[in-house]
């Protein structure tokens, strides 16, 4: 069921996740469509998110946007009064003035992550949530797989001193898996959608900064004429094969248990073709991220700190894929 | 008592346990066959030895990636008797490539064509047939009675039919290929023909008719019923005359129009992906019908190429698609599901969006009246072996294989 619309407030909004924001042009949502986007959302009952660009928007558009309950999303540029707010590199948290009580989102690329682990490991100690969301994971190799297991058992040891010491910080690598005791993916095109500046909805903002012709993924060519909305506040919502953005129809998905994996529909979408199938590469790095977590528990628990209800099993495999063939 | 011996089924050789490997070595033919699916056929692109050994090559050379125990090698087009020269040269290559390299399947492997039977008594195709036919084998393709085949397989230029040419080689085939069988494509127009055709095949000696409906959109409205009779009237005809000890027809089975468990049940139908096709330009594909020349609508939906070698994320979709993941509840639930067949080719160029997951189902009807049919079939004939005293015997002889695929 649908539960949530991110809308993107101008072409330029900050990314938040895996894709990159491929427009350079500012180009904001006109007011009518904006105040349309809110109308879809109170009559679908959906929680609205938006995603702001790194200038200050006009005063009529605040005045529309708080004219319902919401989040922003803002990058660390430009980020009074933020839900969230995104860091866009590393660069941007030196001399930066976390806040208390807020999350923060970093997107780093792997390279940047494995060679300044202790910069990132610095944030952890400032903030009360750090969510790291790595840009590349579809290039992941096995050396790559290697060293973020490394880096993950380095932040084990780290989490359980601060917790030791009586902080409580946040980490998603980590922390996320060990409270989880079902899926908590990000669930784009089955309970959250987005509305983009043009007007259209897609299934993730990915989908619409998307450019599909770029030359080498010729199987979406046809994507290319229609581009990937799925439908617009003047037509409405069209998700066409909807149900494969629900778990119960990825048959990998469907008998894992990294729970806190993101489940990426536009990696999917790039690496296999299918929003429903992951590559080995997001498998993977879920499940080392899920055997961290493990390790993170024992070590809670050794230092007295219980989670009665939990338990994450030992398993001898990191990717499903291998269990669903097997099968 | 008569000693009941009933013909097998078709049965595909190492079924379930071999890799496919397609050469698709030109998209020419003589012929241009009004049902076939080749939309983008042309006698253009043929390919080079060259891309078919670094295809070898790759393939060889990643044994790990290809554990099968044994390995079929198929040539198709087009007609892939017209580049008979490059198919023996890759034949070759491969049979040695396969013992320099110790490769496992040296000892467990096969060539495999289907082909339309023009040039079939030629002495460069027969010298081939010759050479390899301890690892051959060669399936010929006939339609029926003439009316039938030249009704669709028709010369290209001069719009003749081509009956005449196929049926004059196919003593000459059935003597080298004794066990193979033809494959017939049922499309709406060629319902009515359908009893006199597979009579006419098993009258022209060949024991074995895979016959198969379309599985495109094709169907008009009675289409169901009139494919029934003529199922109804075959089953009359092979029953009363005796032709089911010696004959068989793929669309009688008495496995098919069960319900199925969705639990043990749940295989894909169709082999996309654990197959490998490879086109001229030396790009990987799941299957041939996921090449640009198959498909209507959708573009190529490619898994590498010979350079690159294949992308193992592009195949987790085939890999891990199960029956009920693609299919719509009523299928799930369908009383006679069993049998009912799709193509996962046809899946993606019918699906609303560009995937595998959305199975086309335009084939509905016309599974229900083959059903019905079957039904028809096997009640008749188990009534006709008990009057007869011979059902237990049958019981006993009764072939055990399963549907083709594909
Ligand atoms: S599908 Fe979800 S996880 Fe993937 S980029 Fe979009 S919002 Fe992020
Ligand atoms: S680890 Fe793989 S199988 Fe598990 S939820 Fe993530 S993408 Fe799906
Ligand atoms: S297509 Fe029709 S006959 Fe086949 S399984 Fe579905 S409902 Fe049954």
């Amino acid at each position: 069921m649908l539960q949530y619309l991110i809308i993107l407030l101008d072409d330029t909004s900050t990314s938040f996740c895996h894709y990159e924001c491929t427009k350079v042009n500012r180009k904001l949502i006109s007011l009518e469509n904006l105040r349309e986007g809110i109308f879809f959302a109170m009559e679908e009952n959906m929680m609205i998110q938006f995603v702001y660009p790194d200038y200050n928007l006009p005063q009529e558009y605040e005045d529309v946007i708080e004219s319902i309950d919401h989040s922003k999303i803002k990058p660390a540029s430009c980020c009074d009064n933020a839900d969230v707010v995104i860091l866009n590199s590393l660069d941007e948290t030196s001399d930066f003035q976390f806040q208390e009580g807020i999350p923060y989102v970093l997107r780093i690329d792997k390279e940047n992550l494995f060679s300044y682990r202790q910069e990132v490991r610095d944030i952890i100690e400032k903030v009360a949530r750090l969510n790291v969301v790595i840009t590349d994971i579809d290039s992941f190799t096995d050396d790559d797989f290697t060293t973020y297991k490394e880096f993950l058992s380095e932040s084990v040891g780290q989490l359980i001193d601060l917790y030791t010491k009586g902080m409580t910080p946040q980490f998603n690598l980590l922390t996320d898996r060990m409270m989880l005791h079902e899926m908590n993916n990000c669930n784009a095109g089955h309970e959250t959608l987005t509305l983009a500046p043009d007007g259209n909805f897609y299934v993730c903002p990915a989908f619409y900064y998307a450019s599909p012709c770029d030359g080498k993924e010729i199987s979406l060519a046809d994507v290319c004429k229609k581009g990937f909305s799925v439908g617009s506040l003047e037509k409405g919502l069209d998700v066409k094969n909807k149900h494969l953005y629900k778990i119960d129809y990825a048959p990998i998905c469907r008998i894992c248990d990294a729970f806190q994996c993101k489940r990426c529909a536009w990696l999917n979408r790039k690496t296999t073709l299918e929003v429903n199938t992951p590559s080995r590469q997001q498998c993977v790095v879920a499940h080392i991220e899920r055997n961290a977590s493990r390790m993170l528990l024992e070590g809670f628990r050794k230092k007295g700190f219980y989670l009665p209800e939990q338990e994450i099993k030992e398993i001898d495999y990191l990717d499903p894929f291998e269990i669903k063939r097997k099968r | 008592m008569e000693n009941l011996k009933i013909r097998p089924e078709g049965k595909v050789w190492q079924d379930g346990v071999s890799k496919s490997i397609t050469f698709i070595v030109t998209k020419d033919c003589q012929l241009a066959c009004k049902y076939c699916y080749l939309v983008g056929k042309n006698s253009k692109e043929r390919m080079s030895f060259e891309t078919a050994k670094s295809a070898v090559d790759y393939i060889l050379s990643h044994e790990s990636q290809f554990t099968e125990a044994s390995v079929v090698w198929d040539f198709i087009g087009g007609e892939p008797f017209l580049e008979v020269d490059l198919i023996d040269r890759i034949c070759d290559y491969i049979k040695i490539e396969m013992y320099r390299r110790n490769h496992h399947w040296f000892g467990s492997y096969r060539f495999s064509l289907t082909t339309n039977g023009i040039n079939y008594d030629t002495p460069k195709v027969q010298d081939f047939i010759k050479k390899n036919k301890n690892h051959l084998s060669v399936g010929l393709t006939i339609d029926g009675t003439k009316v039938k085949h030249d009704l669709n397989r028709i010369y290209k230029k001069s719009g003749k039919g081509s009956y005449e040419d196929v049926v004059r080689n196919i003593p000459l085939w059935m003597s080298q290929f004794p066990f193979e069988g033809t494959k017939v494509t049922i499309s709406s127009e060629d319902i009515p023909y359908i009893a006199e055709s597979v009579l006419h095949i098993y009258s022209l000696g060949i024991h074995q008719v895979n016959i198969n409906c379309v599985f495109e959109d094709v169907w008009k409205e009675g289409d169901d019923k009139l494919f029934e009779r003529q199922l109804v009237s075959l089953a009359d005809s092979i029953i009363d005359n005796d032709l089911y000890k010696d004959y068989s027809c793929s669309f009688f089975s008495e496995h098919i129009g069960k319900p199925q468990n969705p639990i043990d049940e749940n295989q894909n139908w169709c082999g996309a992906g654990q197959m490998l096709a490879i086109d001229a330009n030396g790009i990987f594909y799941p299957c041939t019908r996921f090449a640009q020349y198959s498909l209507r609508e959708k573009k190529a939906w490619t898994i590498g190429n010979i350079h690159d070698g294949i992308d193992q994320n592009r195949l987790r979709p085939f890999l891990t698609l199960d029956r009920c993941t693609q299919s719509k509840p009523e299928c799930i639930s369908c009383e006679v599901s069993r049998g009912c067949a799709w193509c996962q080719g046809e899946n993606y160029d019918a699906a609303e969006t560009p995937t595998a997951y959305q199975r086309a189902t335009a084939i509905c009807k016309m599974h229900k009246a083959r059903v019905r049919a079957n039904n028809y079939y096997w009640n008749k004939l188990y009534r006709k072996l008990e009057l007869e005293g011979l059902r237990e015997e049958f019981e006993k002889n009764k072939p055990k294989s399963k549907d083709l695929i594909c």
